[in-house]
């Protein structure tokens, strides 16, 4: 008598219903979450070097997005126009952006955003931009007689 | 009358590549898997042009609408903090133990800038050296 051989095939059939479950739960638990932003690093205190108020360019930013920059209102798209001079005579010249506190944050995003992009809209690249806080400028304002 | 019948066409699908499909979009999937850590928060995130790649695993305050501020140290899921003075306390035991460990200020675009400046302070106070300002992508269509 003949013995009956033993059915070798796996059974595949139940892979793609398994697989689907998977795809289900990555698409349900994945986020695609923002991992990009602008980056500014602190400088070191021992680096800190005191920014005379009358060098640098002053980019005050009021409530509404209104940018006043050196005193004189004017809209974001010229500031960069407005600096190019006087980044050519003075490449390391300081740029301080200043945000009121009832100012909307994306404002001050906007202006530090404009600056950034100095390279490929006016082939110079800003090397210093500051962005002092509330505290940090009443601190400089005390000890330079009050200039914000 | 004798009526020939036709012989009706295969209704047959033929299912064989579709695991090998499934699979591809599963590999797909865990290689841009991605735990968000800060789940809780509803933030609209302001729009840049400029973008840079934040470290994975840095650590994160973000500041929703309600100006409810959160912190995470990039590998837990965030926590909410009362004040922003807490920031300080997080922020110097970040650079304590990680020092050079990036921190990510998630804010809410319509925000009062005061609110974020608070928190920013307290990160430059607490020393730490490279601070993101996370940001989407601004299109063309955008308009400032």
């Amino acid at each position: 008598m003949e013995k009956k051989k033993p059915d070798s095939s796996v059974f595949t059939g139940s892979i793609a219903d398994v697989t689907f479950l998977l795809i289900i739960y990555f698409m349900v638990t994945a986020t695609f979450s923002a991992t990009k932003g602008l980056d500014f690093a602190v400088p070191k205190e021992k680096q800190t070097d005191i920014i005379e108020a009358e060098e640098a360019v002053d980019v005050h930013i009021l409530p509404g997005g209104v940018f006043i920059i050196d005193k004189q209102q004017m809209p974001l798209d010229k500031l960069l126009d407005y600096v190019k001079p006087k980044l050519e005579r003075n490449p390391n010249k300081p740029i301080i952006i200043r945000c009121d506190p009832e100012a909307e944050y994306k404002y001050l995003v906007d202006a530090f955003d404009e600056l950034r992009q100095a390279p490929k809209k006016i082939g110079i690249e800003i090397k210093n931009i500051s962005i002092p806080t509330q505290r940090e400028m009443e601190v400089i304002s005390a000890t330079m007689g009050g200039v914000f | 009358m004798k009526v020939k019948r036709t012989t009706g066409l295969s209704a047959y699908i033929p299912t064989a590549s579709m695991a090998d499909i499934v699979f591809l979009l599963i590999i797909f999937f865990v290689l841009t898997f991605n735990t968000d850590v800060d789940r809780a928060s509803r933030v609209t995130l302001p729009k840049s042009m400029e973008r840079e790649e934040v470290p994975k695993k840095a650590a994160l305050v973000s500041i929703d609408k309600d100006r409810v501020i959160r912190i995470s140290d990039g590998e837990e899921t965030s926590k909410a903090v009362g004040r922003a003075e807490d920031v300080l306390s997080f922020a110097a035991s970040i650079v304590a133990t990680q020092p050079g460990k990036p921190i990510v200020v998630k804010a809410d675009s319509d925000l009062p800038y005061k609110i974020v400046d608070n928190v920013i302070d307290q990160l430059k106070q607490a020393r730490v050296n490279i601070i993101y300002l996370l940001t989407e992508q601004r299109t063309v269509k955008d308009k400032k």
